[in-house]
């Protein structure tokens, strides 16, 4: 991963979130740009070419809908990852429907942003088709919708499959919470209990138990991550 | 002053235009009446004239002059006829009739209708002058003939219907300006009061009322709606006022056990491992509060606007077992089992997130409240045409008395204390609730409790925003 692949955008207008964000970004090895403003962001984002671009709601000058809606408009399709401060119920579908790929309430966890930003930044990637995804000794079927692990059954409810399906589809990225509800239960919305938490717990009990070594780990106060040990 | 007011009123202007109006249409009206009478008795005196005229003119064609100056005797001396008979030669000088002359302004002008005054004794003898109404002519043979009757007493009888129709237009004039003067007093009087009430209110607080007069008119109403309407406003008041003393105390504790554990990092020595926990437990502490924050904002969107532009057709029955599914580790978790009851699908219009959610909280509450190793039902059907979603589980339940309170912000049972979470939960499930014109019911489950969401029938859907006044909250 070179150049525009690990490149991002950033335009965000209050200095010290945006020297956060940009530093954080850079420890995870990404380069960024960043603008202060919507008119500067919107000149940045059409002159190079960038895996993502993250862009704050609310901006001086144009706002960041109207930011994306230009570049959209204009044929860029760098995925765009909206930030707001604003109530997530209406806005969020708003921020979309504008061409906005994903959205992120303020304030949020970096760990968050960056599993978000990543998860974009691969499907600008090319997407292969599989049938058969594999971590470690694990061996999901996407054909006949079995899991088997060092060559022995594991029996998952379907939609136990499913979240599974996409912990292994984000290999050894964080996925938050609020991503796996969103695509695997189609809801918007952050639960306020542990809910989500008990269900993997579940979904690990039957994957991980007595094998040589875990494959879903939790990472506290953000979600879950399947990765092999090296 | 009081004059000077009411001419400001509108109501005021509108009964002017109105009297206006109407004054016009009368006294169209009466002239009409007064026209039309006139001229039928006009026409009464006019034909009969014409009579007499037609059988003189018959005695004259029959038997020439003599014949004429005989039948103008013959009527003269019969006291039955009340007309008046001229007949004079070619130069105007009398031969027969009770005319002492041939009017003078009736001379050079051939023939035709008149009206004019003459001091000829009237036929019953009483004095006076009398107003005639003549058909005169000149014969072929030069001589000149004039028919005339009395109208006098047409023209009093037509003045005495033209004063009656002007008294008449007059009077409705007045009664039309009392009446006017009466009802825009009346009107601007409640009007006023209304407004001094509600710039009491501006000044001092929510705490007044419109004054009712017990009439149960349309005054009557607008004051008992805008009475409810305050009362409505001061409830929301309160409420407002409630949620905030509760804000201000639930954030505390979580800020000031972060205050606590950053002052203590400052002052402490830099140790890389107590620090790293501080900072973890800062951080946690903080996430409870946004956690909070945000389930407030949640609730208040949910409220604050008719979110209905995400309805969409949803099947409960779907909706139920995907919640069951998703907490079925939940309940394992806890010893104790959760099952979905009759499946059958059941469509409602709703925003299928936040009916999962509100669900959600539902059965949190319930795995989490209810019995240890207990079993928590979720049962989806129809009603009187309405759908029903029941949430059951076979745990302590509430006292009946608290039923109500459970579903206002931040309000925790006292046994509840222990547990996490936030109060806000029921607060959510009732906020969804009212956005779907649904009512809530709560049952003792005997034991347990049980939560019934009851949906309105298509029938009952159309007045959307109608059950948010009457908040869906019975026990």
């Amino acid at each position: 991963m070179t150049g525009a692949r690990r490149r991002i955008l950033v335009i965000e207008d209050d200095p010290e979130t945006a020297e956060q964000l940009v530093d954080f970004l850079e420890t995870r090895g990404y380069a960024t740009d960043l603008a202060a403003d919507g008119n500067e962001g919107l000149r940045l984002a059409q002159s190079a070419p960038y895996a993502v671009i993250v862009i704050d709601r609310m901006l001086p000058g144009i706002d960041g809908i109207a930011v994306i809606r230009r570049l959209r408009e204009a044929g860029t399709v760098t995925p765009a990852l909206i930030v707001s401060a604003l109530g997530e119920v209406d806005d969020r579908v708003r921020g979309l429907r504008a061409g906005g790929d994903d959205y992120l309430v303020k304030p949020f966890a970096f760990v968050e942003l960056l599993a978000r930003v990543e998860a974009l930044a691969r499907r600008s990637a090319t997407v292969v088709k599989e049938t058969v995804l594999r971590v470690g000794d694990l061996e999901l079927d996407l054909v006949s919708r079995t899991v088997n692990r060092g060559g022995r059954a594991v029996e998952l409810l379907p939609r136990e499959f499913q979240v599974l399906e996409y912990l292994v589809r984000n290999e050894g990225h964080v996925v938050p919470r609020a991503m796996l509800l969103e695509h695997v239960w189609d809801l918007h919305f952050d639960p306020t209990t542990n809910i989500i938490d008990v269900y993997v717990g579940r979904v690990r009990r039957k994957v991980d138990s007595e094998q040589a070594y875990p494959l879903i780990h939790t990472i506290r106060g953000v979600g879950f991550c399947v990765r092999a040990p090296r | 002053m009081l004059l000077a007011k009411a001419l400001r009123s509108s109501t005021f202007k509108f009964a002017l235009v109105s009297i206006a109006v109407f004054g016009a249409v009368v006294i169209a009206l009466f002239g009409y009446v007064y026209w039309s009478t006139a001229a039928y008795v006009l026409g009464q005196t006019d034909s009969a004239i014409a009579a007499e005229r037609g059988s003189l003119h018959r005695a004259y064609e029959s038997s020439g002059h003599g014949g004429l100056v005989a039948a103008i005797e013959q009527r003269l001396a019969d006291r039955r006829f009340d007309g008046f008979y001229l007949l004079a030669d070619p130069s105007y000088s009398v031969i027969a009739g009770n005319l002492s002359q041939w009017p003078s302004m009736l001379k050079e002008s051939g023939e035709g209708w008149s009206q004019f005054n003459s001091d000829a004794p009237k036929p019953d003898a009483s004095a006076d002058r009398v107003l005639l109404r003549a058909r005169y002519e000149t014969l072929p043979d030069g001589f000149h003939l004039l028919v005339a009757k009395d109208i006098g007493d047409a023209r009093r009888f037509m003045n005495g219907i033209y004063g009656v129709l002007a008294f008449t237009v007059l009077f409705v004039f007045l009664l039309a300006a009392v009446a006017s003067v009466s009802v825009t007093r009346r009107t601007v009087g409640r009007i006023e009061s209304i407004n001094a009430t509600s710039r009491a209110i501006m000044e001092s607080g929510l705490g007044r009322r419109i004054p009712l007069r017990g009439t149960h008119d349309e005054w009557d109403q607008l004051a008992r709606n805008l009475n409810s309407m305050l009362e409505r406003i001061e409830g929301l008041m309160g409420e407002v006022k409630q949620v905030t003393d509760n804000v201000a105390h639930d954030l505390r504790t979580p800020l000031m056990r972060m205050r606590g554990r950053l002052e203590k990092a400052s002052i402490g020595r830099r140790e890389a491992e107590g620090d790293q926990s501080l900072i973890s437990a800062a951080i946690a502490d903080l996430d409870d509060v946004l956690r909070m924050f945000s389930s407030l904002t949640r609730i208040s969107q949910i409220e604050a606007a008719n979110r209905t532009a995400a309805f969409r057709t949803v099947d409960l029955a779907e909706v139920a077992a995907e919640v069951v599914e998703l907490f079925d580790a939940a309940a394992e978790d806890k010893g104790g089992h959760i099952r979905v009851v009759d499946g059958e699908p059941v469509l409602v219009s709703a925003d299928r997130d936040l009916l999962f959610d509100a669900m959600a909280n539902l059965v949190d509450n319930a795995i989490k409240h209810g019995r240890a190793a207990g079993e928590v039902t979720v049962a989806v059907g129809r009603n009187d045409g309405g759908a029903v979603i029941a949430v059951a589980d076979d745990g302590p339940g509430i006292p009946a008395d608290e039923h109500l309170h459970v579903f206002r912000r931040f309000y925790r049972l006292e046994r509840s204390r222990g547990t996490p979470g936030n109060g806000l939960g029921l607060s959510l499930v009732a906020a969804v609730a009212r956005l779907h014109c649904a009512r809530i019911d709560m049952f003792d489950n005997a034991p347990g409790l049980r939560v019934e969401l009851h949906f309105p029938s298509a029938a009952e859907y159309p007045e959307r925003g109608q059950g948010i006044a009457n908040e869906g909250v019975a026990p």
